[in-house]
């Protein structure tokens, strides 16, 4: 059943939809509101774009953090050796 | 080229700071990410018999590495894991971006336009600024985000990590998002 919902409910929707698929009654009242929500709107693009730039910060940082030091190396080979 | 045969004692120096960096990008600490980094020598070291030379020592090295840190969250949500209608953790809950009779957005918490957040942000900044806003989440909603949107995991596997229900998923996915949307506007995004 088609039903007007809240910004509150329609953000929670547009947070379980990558998860699962939304039956056909939320989904269509999320797209009736995404109609004259502007907010909503912006909140549907800003969701995947946080998940995406999480997701690229990690991958970035991976590439560019420090180096593991000296002295947590030495400490590592010899936790190994002593468990050898 | 890999030996065949793991050498343990070449570890630290041969994978350490690729697995360090790895886990840094994902714990924001250098002690515990240095923790995470013995404990996979550790635990490899005591499965060195179910290595298969056939597989890459360091593919190997990261799938350990990759659960230790998922254990990492699990122990993170649950060292103050709270019932469903105390997920707030003294943070904000819905009620601070919703009007209460309405169920729309409050003024104060309209998103804004993040047309132009490429240009109101460098790349690395924007990157420092959702990582810093990530670190700020609350343990369970940190948690549960990081699981989902950078360890990519499924619901049903980080309800079963953490041994919580799929309302209670679903509450502490969004209630992350909209603390996190918050927070990146209050570093700079859609402010331009």
């Amino acid at each position: 059943m088609l039903r007007l919902i809240t910004c509150q409910n329609a953000t929670r929707l547009l947070d379980q939809q990558p998860d699962r698929a939304l039956l056909w009654g939320p989904r269509a009242s999320l797209w009736v509101h995404l109609r004259y929500c502007p907010y909503c709107k912006r909140y549907a693009k800003q969701t995947v774009l946080m998940a995406e730039w999480a997701r690229a910060a990690a991958s970035a940082r991976e590439q560019t953090g420090p180096a593991l030091s000296a002295a947590a190396k030495e400490r590592m080979r010899e936790r190994l050796a002593a468990g050898a | 080229m890999t030996p065949s045969v793991p050498i343990p004692a070449q570890w630290p120096d041969r994978y350490g700071d690729e697995l360090f960096r790895f886990a840094l990008s994902r714990v924001s600490d250098t002690t515990v990410a240095e923790e995470l980094v013995q404990e996979t020598f550790l635990s490899a070291l005591d499965g060195l018999a179910t290595f298969r030379a056939e597989a890459s020592e360091r593919t190997w090295l990261f799938v350990i590495l990759r659960r230790k840190i998922i254990d990492h969250y699990r122990r993170q949500a649950r060292a103050k894991q709270v019932s469903l209608d105390q997920i707030s953790e003294g943070g904000a809950t819905e009620a601070d971006f919703f009007n209460l009779e309405t169920g729309h957005w409050a003024d104060a918490q309209m998103p804004a336009s993040w047309l132009n957040a490429d240009a109101a942000l460098e790349q690395e900044e924007l990157h420092e600024a959702i990582q810093r806003c990530q670190d700020r989440l609350p343990a369970q909603q940190g948690a549960v985000f990081a699981m989902r949107f950078v360890e990519e995991l499924s619901a049903e596997e980080i309800c079963q990590e953490l041994g919580i229900t799929a309302s209670n998923y679903w509450v502490l996915v969004h209630r992350a998002k909209l603390q996190l949307r918050r927070c990146l506007e209050k570093h700079g995004l859609g402010k331009n």
